[in-house]
C-alpha cells in the first residue's frame, strides 16, 4: 500500500462506513479494513488521515482505528508472524509523540494510548529516546503539551503500581527515575508557583491543576514499588507543597455540578492517597510530615460537603485516617477521649447517613445500588471508607470506640421511635452501623466464646427487625425492609436457627414488595438461607421444615419475576434454582405450571439474551426440575420434551449462540433419561449436529460431545442400521477434535463411545483410518496431555 | 485447556510435597536493582582516619610547627628528592585529606600518588612512610576512582610488605589501607589475596595486639570477606576462618560486631559456602551474640544465622540445634523494627523446611509473635510475615496448619490483602489456598469458609477480582470459584 493520495481517499471512505449505524454497510467496511491492515504503511495511512484529514470525524475515526490496530497487533507473539512491519514500526515511534502533543485533545488522548501500548512492548530498550524526548517538552512552557507528556507518562508508568518486582521492572523504574525525576520536581515547583501568578485567573488555572493532579498521579507510581533515593532526597520539596495544596481553596476552582468532582477535589484525593502511601510503605522516613497530613486532612474532612463529587476525597482522606490509626507509633495521635469522641461524630457517622443521593439510587438505579450494597463494589463509597476506619480504631481503641457507638445506636433508635416517618433514616443509620461493626466473627477469650459487645444481635433481631419485617404492609419504608433483610443475611450464622425459621415466611412474603431491592433481597436472602449446612452435612433449613410453604414459596418467586424491572433479575431466578434444589420431590406437583413458565422465560429473553448469569440459573433450574421429576417417575421425560422442543428448535433454528451449549446440555440430559430405544424425534435431527458449523465454536464443544455420547449410547444400533451413512461424519469430528490441542481429549471422549458402542461390523472398515489419524497427530504435534491420553 | 493447567497445579504440588526447598527458601537478594537510598544498618565500606589518633603527637614529630603549602610547593616537594620537604608535603597532603570535606579529586589530580607510594617503600624513613600510608588510606576511603588511583599506581605490594614493618603504627595504617582498599569491590580484593595479604596479616592477631589494632584487623578481614561475583577464594576463606572464631572470643564489642559482619558475608552464598562456615562450629556462638543487648552485633548475628537458614535442611538443623528458635521469639519483638523484619526473614526460611522443623517452630511458641507482627508490625515486617505463614501452609502437616489457624492467623492476614504490593497478595491468595486444602483434610471447609466471611475476607477477596495484575484477578477468583461458588 503506497503513501498516496489516492489511497488515503479509499481509506477515507472506508473509515467513514465504518460508522454507518447500517451493519449492512458497516460490517464490509470493518471486514475489509482488517483485511489490508497487515499491508505495509497502513499505520502510516491512518497517521496521515488523522493529522491531515479535512473532516474532524475522520480525524478521530482514524485515531480511534489506528490505536486499535496498535492494540492488536504491535505485540510481537512468539512463534507468530510479526504484524508490523520494522519501517513502520521506526515511522510510527520516530512520529508518534510530536503528533500527540499537535493533536487536540480528543485525538491526544487515543494517540496516548497508543503510545502506552507500544512503550509496554518496546519501552526502554526499544524506544532509547522516549524519555529524552518526553522530558524536553517539559521545557516548552505551553501546559497544552506539558499536559499531553504527563498524561502519556502517566500510562506508561501506572503498571508500576501493580506489577511484581523483578529486575527487569526495577531497572526501569530506575531508568525512568534517572531521567524524570528531576524534571517532574522541576516542573511541579514551577507549576506551583505559576498557581500563584495565575491565581485570578480561572482558565490557566484549570490548566495548571490538571497538570498538577497527572504529577500527583506520577509521584504515586514512580514511588510506588520502593522509596527511591531522589525522592527520598527531595521529601522536603514534595511533602511541604502536598501539604499545602491539601489545605488550598480558591473560589475559582470551585464548580456547581453536584455530581462530578473537581479538579480541586481530584487533586486532593490523589494527595491522600499518596500520603496514605507514605504511611504505609515508608513510615519511618515519612513520620516527620505524619502529625501535619493528620491534621489537614482531618480538617478536610470537617468542612467537606455531603455533596456526591466529594464521595472519592472524603473516602481516600478517611482511608488515609484509617491506614494511620491502626500503626502503633501513631496511636498517641487518636488516643485522646475527646478525638475520639470527635472522629466519631464528625467523620464517622455523618458519612455513614443515607443521603438524598443513595435514596436516590435506592429507588431509580436499584441495579448499581444492589451492586454496591450487596456485591461489594462500595469500595471507594464513603460508607466503606468510614467502616474501615472504625476497625482500624478498634485496633487500639475498642472498648471505647464500642461504647460510643452502642451510645449512638440507641440513641438513633430512640429519636426513630419518636416519629417514624419522619425519622426513618435514624433507624436505618443504627441498623448500619449494627450490619457493618458488629464483628462476625466471635472471638474465643478467656475460654468463653464471647457475644458481641455492641449490641446483642439476637435481641436486636427480635425487638427492632422482625417488626419492621411483620408489618402489614411490605411496601411501607422499603429502605428499612431492605437494611433488616440485609440484616438476616448477614447475621445468619449468629441469629438461632429459630430465628430464622420465624424469617423465612417474612421473606417469601416480601418477595412481593415493590421496591426492586426489596425483593431483590429477599429472593437473595432465602438463597442464602437455603445454602447453610446444618449438622452431618445436610442443609440447615430442611425440606420438611419448608413444606408448609412449598406452594407459596413458587409462587411469589415466579410473580416476582413479572414485577416492573425484575424479569430478568438474576437473584430471583438463583433464588429459584436453589429452592428446587432444596425441596426435591415436593416441588413434583408444581411442575407443570413451572416448566410452562420456565418455557416462557426462556422463549422471551431468547430473542436478545442479556443475562449470562440469569441464563444460567434459568437452565440450571430446567434441568433440575427434569432430574428431580424424571427420578420419580422417568416416563414424565416424554412431558419435558414435549415442552422443551418447540423453543429448541426455535434458539437452534435462530442460532441464539448464548443458549445453544445450554441446549444441547439439556437434550443429554433428556436422552440419557430415556430406558429404550432412542425415539424418532432425536433421530431426526442427528444429522444436523454433525454440521461443522456447529463444531466451530468452542463453546458448543463439550456439550456437543456429551451429546453425541448420549446418541450412541443409547442409539449405536439405529445408527448404524439407519444412519450408516453417518458414520463418517461423525469420524469426520473425531477427526476435526483430535487435531486440536485444545479439544483432543474431547476427541477421544467420542472414539470411546464410537468403539465401545457402535456394533463392531460398522465401524471395522474405518478402524485403519483412526490409527492413522492418531498417529500423525502424533508426529506431528506431540503434547503431553495427548501422549497421556 | 483446562488440563494442562491441572497439570501445573499438580506439579506444583508434587514440588510442594517433595518439599523442594530451593523454591521456598528467599536469598536476601531477589532484585539486584535497588531503588533506595543504600541501607543505613549496613556496615561501613570505607573509612577514614579523620582522628588524631595518639600515635600522631608521639611519632609523627614536627606537628607543633605546621607549615602550610601550597599545591604547587608539595608537588614540587614530593617530587624532589629532600627529605625533609617530602615530609612536610606529605605530612599537608595527609592533614588535607583528614578535614571534613577532604579535595581527594584535586590531590588524585596533583598526580603525586605514585611517589606517595614509593615512600612506602622509604624503609630508612618511618615518619614518611607512615604520613604516606595514613595520606593513602584516606585517598583510597574516596569514591572508586579514587581507590583506583591507589590501586593503580601499585600501592598493593607495598602496603602487604609493610604490614611486617617492625613499627606497629605503620603497619596498623597499612591494614587500614587494605582494609579500604578491600572494600571497593571484589576486584582488589581479589588483587590483595593475589599479593599473599593473608599470611602477615593473621600473623598480627596475636594474643598481645592491642585491642584497637585489632578492630581494625578486624574490619578489614571483614572487607576481605565481602562481596560476591566472584566469592572471596577457598583457600583464603579457609584460613580466614579460625582467626575469625578467635576474634570472637574478645569481649569488645567493635571486633564481634565486625566479625559477624564477616561470618554474614561468607554465608550470603551458596550452600557449600554455608557449609564451610557451619563445619566451624561458630553457630551456637552467633545466635548468642544475637540475643545481645548491643544493636550492632544483634544486626550481623541475625544475618548471619539468617543465611544459614537459606541453606540445605541439615544446615537449618544445625542453626535450630544451635538454639536459634529459642532467640527468635525475642527478636520478633525487638524495638527495632528492622531487627523484627529480619528475624520474620529468617522464620521464613525455616519454616520452609520439613515438618520436624516447623513443629519445633510451634513448641518454641513462635506462631503467637508471628501473628502479632502481621497485624502490627511495619510494612516490610508485615511482607516477611506474609511469608512465614506461606512457607508453614505449604510444607506444614494439616494438624499443624489446624494449629496455626487456631492461634489466629486468619484475621490479620486477611486484613493484609490490602495492602499495596501485588505480589504479598498473591502470597496470601495461595496461602488461603493451602489453608483450604488442609480444612478440606478434615472436613472443616465450610466452616473455614464461614470464618474468611465474618473476618471480612470474602469482600477482600470479592474486590480483589477488579484488580489492576492479572495473576492476582486470577487467583482470587480461582479462590471464590473453587470455595465460595455456591453451584
Amino acid at each position: 500500500m503506497e503513501l498516496s493520495d489516492a489511497n488515503l481517499q479509499t481509506l477515507t471512505e472506508y473509515l467513514k462506513k465504518t460508522l454507518d449505524p447500517d451493519p449492512a454497510i458497516r460490517r464490509p467496511a470493518e471486514k475489509f479494513l482488517e483485511s489490508v491492515e497487515g499491508s505495509q504503511n497502513y499505520p502510516l495511512l491512518l497517521l496521515t488521515l488523522l493529522e491531515k484529514s479535512q473532516e474532524n470525524v475522520i480525524k478521530v475515526c482514524a485515531s480511534v482505528t489506528f490505536k486499535n490496530y496498535i492494540k492488536r497487533n504491535w505485540r510481537i507473539v512468539e512463534d507468530e508472524p510479526n504484524k508490523i512491519c520494522e519501517l513502520d514500526r521506526i515511522a510510527i515511534k520516530a512520529n508518534i509523540v510530536p503528533l500527540m502533543l499537535s493533536s487536540p485533545e480528543q485525538i491526544q488522548k487515543q494517540l496516548s494510548d497508543a503510545i502506552s501500548i507500544i512503550g509496554r512492548e518496546d519501552f526502554p530498550q526499544k524506544w532509547p529516546d522516549l524519555l529524552t524526548e518526553m522530558v524536553n517538552r517539559f521545557q516548552s512552557g505551553d501546559f497544552h503539551v506539558i499536559n499531553g507528556v504527563l498524561r502519556t507518562a502517566h500510562s506508561l508508568f501506572k503498571r508500576y503500581r501493580h506489577e511484581f518486582k523483578s529486575n527487569e521492572l526495577w531497572s526501569e523504574i530506575k531508568l525512568v527515575l534517572d531521567a524524570f525525576a528531576l524534571p517532574l520536581t522541576n516542573l511541579f515547583k514551577a507549576t506551583i508557583e505559576l498557581c500563584s501568578t495565575h491565581a485570578n485567573d480561572a482558565s490557566a488555572l484549570k490548566v495548571l491543576f490538571s497538570s498538577l493532579i497527572l504529577i500527583a498521579k506520577l509521584f504515586y507510581s514512580l514511588n510506588f514499588q520502593d522509596l527511591p533515593e531522589f525522592f527520598e532526597d527531595n521529601m522536603e520539596t514534595w511533602m511541604t507543597n502536598f501539604h499545602s495544596l491539601l489545605t488550598l481553596d480558591n473560589k475559582l476552582l470551585q464548580t456547581d455540578d453536584e455530581e462530578e468532582a473537581g479538579l480541586l477535589e481530584l487533586l486532593k484525593s490523589q494527595i491522600c492517597d499518596n500520603a496514605a502511601l507514605y504511611a504505609q510503605k515508608y513510615d519511618e522516613e515519612f513520620q516527620p510530615y505524619l502529625p501535619r497530613f493528620v491534621t489537614a486532612i482531618w480538617n478536610l474532612l470537617v468542612t467537606t460537603g455531603q455533596e456526591v463529587k466529594y464521595d472519592l476525597l472524603v473516602s481516600n482522606a478517611i482511608q488515609f485516617l484509617a491506614s494511620v490509626c491502626e500503626r502503633p507509633h501513631y496511636k498517641h495521635l487518636f488516643e485522646d477521649q475527646n478525638t475520639l469522641t470527635s472522629i466519631c461524630e464528625k467523620v464517622i457517622v455523618p458519612n455513614m447517613e443515607f443521603r438524598a443521593a443513595d435514596e436516590e439510587a435506592f429507588e431509580d438505579n436499584s441495579e448499581e445500588y444492589i451492586r454496591r450494597d450487596l456485591e461489594g463494589s462500595d469500595i471507594d463509597t464513603r460508607r466503606r471508607a468510614a467502616c474501615d476506619l472504625v476497625r482500624g480504631l478498634c485496633k487500639f481503641f475498642e472498648g471505647p470506640v464500642t461504647g460510643i457507638f452502642s451510645g449512638y445506636v440507641n440513641s438513633m433508635l430512640q429519636e426513630y421511635a419518636k416519629n417514624p416517618s419522619v425519622n426513618w433514616k435514624h433507624k436505618d443509620a443504627a441498623i448500619y452501623l449494627v450490619t457493618s461493626l458488629a464483628s462476625k466473627a466471635q472471638t474465643q477469650k478467656h475460654g468463653i466464646t464471647q457475644a458481641n459487645e455492641l449490641v446483642n444481635l439476637t435481641e436486636f433481631f427480635v425487638n427492632h427487625i422482625q417488626p419492621d419485617l411483620k408489618s402489614a404492609s411490605v411496601n411501607e419504608f422499603p429502605v428499612l425492609k431492605a437494611d433488616g433483610i440485609k440484616y438476616i443475611m448477614i447475621f445468619r450464622n449468629q441469629v438461632p436457627k429459630e430465628q430464622l425459621l420465624v424469617s423465612i415466611p417474612l421473606l417469601i412474603n416480601h418477595l412481593q414488595a415493590e421496591s426492586i431491592v426489596v425483593h431483590t433481597y429477599a429472593a437473595h436472602a432465602l438463597e442464602r438461607l437455603f445454602t447453610m449446612r446444618g449438622t452431618n452435612n445436610t442443609t440447615l433449613i430442611t425440606a420438611a421444615e419448608m413444606a408448609p410453604f412449598v406452594e407459596v414459596l413458587l409462587t411469589n418467586l415466579f410473580k416476582a419475576l413479572t414485577l416492573p424491572g425484575s424479569s430478568e433479575n438474576e437473584y430471583i431466578m438463583k433464588a429459584i434454582m436453589r429452592s428446587f434444589s432444596l425441596l426435591q420431590e415436593s416441588i413434583i406437583p408444581y411442575i407443570p405450571s413451572v416448566i410452562t413458565q420456565l418455557t416462557q422465560k426462556l422463549l422471551a429473553v431468547s430473542k436478545n439474551p442479556s443475562k449470562p448469569h440469569f441464563n444460567h440459573y434459568m437452565f440450571e433450574s430446567i434441568c433440575l426440575s427434569i432430574r428431580i421429576t424424571c427420578k420419580a417417575n422417568p416416563d414424565a421425560v416424554g412431558s419435558f420434551e414435549e415442552a422443551l422442543f418447540m423453543v429448541f428448535t426455535e434458539i437452534l433454528q435462530n442460532d441464539v449462540q448464548e443458549f445453544i451449549p445450554y441446549v444441547f446440555q439439556v437434550m443429554s440430559l433428556l436422552l440419557e433419561m430415556h430406558k429404550n430405544e432412542i425415539p424418532s424425534s432425536y433421530m431426526a435431527l442427528f444429522p444436523h449436529l454433525l454440521q461443522p458449523v456447529l463444531w466451530e465454536r468452542t463453546g458448543n464443544i463439550p456439550p456437543l460431545v456429551r451429546l453425541l455420547q448420549a446418541y450412541l449410547e443409547r442409539g449405536a444400533n439405529t445408527i448404524a442400521s439407519a444412519a450408516a451413512d453417518k458414520i463418517p461424519g461423525l469420524l469426520g469430528v473425531f477427526q476435526k477434535l483430535i487435531a486440536s490441542k485444545a479439544n483432543d481429549h474431547q476427541g477421544f471422549y467420542l472414539l470411546n463411545s464410537i468403539i465401545e458402542h457402535m456394533p463392531p461390523g460398522s465401524v471395522d472398515q474405518y478402524r485403519k483410518q483412526i490409527f492413522i489419524l492418531l498417529f500423525q497427530r502424533l508426529q506431528n504435534s506431540k503434547t503431553t496431555k495427548f501422549i497421556k491420553s | 485447556m483446562p488440563v494442562t493447567k491441572e497439570q501445573s497445579e499438580r506439579l506444583k504440588k508434587f514440588k510442594n510435597k517433595g518439599k523442594d526447598s530451593t523454591a521456598l527458601r528467599r536469598q536476601r537478594v531477589e532484585v539486584n536493582v535497588e531503588l533506595r537510598k543504600a541501607k543505613k544498618y549496613e556496615q561501613i565500606l570505607k573509612r577514614r582516619s579523620i582522628s588524631f589518633s595518639l600515635v600522631d603527637e608521639s611519632v609523627s614529630p614536627g606537628e607543633d610547627n605546621e607549615i602550610e603549602m601550597s599545591m604547587e610547593e608539595i608537588v614540587e616537594a614530593v617530587n624532589g628528592s629532600n627529605a625533609e620537604l617530602q615530609l612536610l608535603a606529605t605530612q599537608n597532603v595527609r592533614r588535607m585529606l583528614s578535614t571534613q570535606n577532604p579535595p581527594i579529586s584535586q590531590i588524585v589530580e596533583l598526580g603525586i600518588i605514585p611517589r606517595l607510594i614509593e615512600f612506602l617503600t622509604y624503609y630508612d624513613n618511618a615518619s614518611l612512610q607512615f604520613e604516606a600510608a595514613w595520606a593513602l588510606t584516606n585517598v583510597a576511603s574516596g569514591n572508586s576512582d579514587h581507590t583506583r588511583a591507589v590501586v593503580e599506581g601499585g600501592a598493593i605490594p607495598a602496603l602487604v610488605s609493610l604490614l611486617s614493618s617492625p613499627h606497629m603504627h605503620i603497619s596498623e595504617q597499612s591494614v587500614w589501607a587494605m582494609g579500604n582498599i578491600a572494600g571497593d569491590g571484589p576486584l582488589y580484593r581479589d588483587a590483595l589475596f593475589r599479593c599473599n595479604v593473608i599470611h602477615p596479616l593473621l600473623a598480627l592477631v596475636s594474643p598481645t595486639t592491642p585491642v584497637g589494632f585489632l578492630r581494625n584487623i578486624t574490619w578489614t578481614l571483614s572487607n576481605l570477606c565481602r562481596n560476591k561475583d566472584p566469592y572471596p577464594p577457598l583457600d583464603a576463606v579457609k584460613k580466614i576462618l579460625p582467626v575469625l572464631l578467635y576474634l570472637t572470643e574478645y569481649e569488645d564489642k567493635d571486633i564481634i560486631s565486625d566479625s559477624c559482619w564477616a561470618f554474614s558475608y561468607l554465608t550470603d552464598g551458596p550452600n557449600d559456602r554455608i557449609q564451610i562456615v557451619v563445619d566451624t562450629g561458630i553457630l551456637p556462638r552467633l545466635v548468642e551474640f544475637m540475643a545481645s543487648p548491643e544493636l550492632t552485633i544483634v544486626t550481623p548475628a541475625l544475618r548471619a544465622i539468617g543465611n544459614v537458614v537459606t541453606g540445605t535442611d541439615e544446615q537449618t538443623q544445625a542453626a535450630i540445634d544451635a538454639g536459634v528458635l529459642t532467640v527468635l521469639p525475642y527478636l520478633l519483638q525487638h524495638v527495632k523494627p528492622t531487627i523484627q523484619k529480619e528475624a520474620a526473614w529468617m522464620l521464613s526460611n525455616i519454616a520452609a523446611g520439613p515438618p520436624q522443623q516447623i513443629q519445633q517452630i510451634i513448641a518454641c511458641g513462635l506462631l503467637p509473635p508471628v501473628v502479632e507482627l502481621l497485624d502490627k508490625g511495619d510494612f516490610k515486617t508485615q511482607k516477611e510475615a506474609v511469608w512465614v505463614v506461606a512457607n508453614f501452609t505449604t510444607g506444614g502437616t494439616v494438624e499443624q496448619v489446624v494449629e496455626l489457624v487456631q492461634s489466629g492467623v486468619l484475621k490479620p492476614l486477611l486484613n493484609l490483602l490490602l495492602i499495596n504490593d501485588s505480589k504479598i497478595i498473591l502470597i496470601i491468595l495461595d496461602t488461603i489456598s493451602n489453608l483450604f486444602m488442609a480444612a478440606e483434610k478434615v472436613g472443616e471447609r465450610d466452616r473455614l469458609c464461614l470464618l474468611v466471611e465474618e473476618l471480612g475476607g470474602l469482600e477482600k477477596i470479592e474486590a480483589l477480582q477488579s484488580h489492576n495484575n492479572d495473576l492476582v484477578y486470577q487467583a482470587a477468583s480461582n479462590v471464590l470459584d473453587k470455595y465460595f461458588s455456591t453451584e
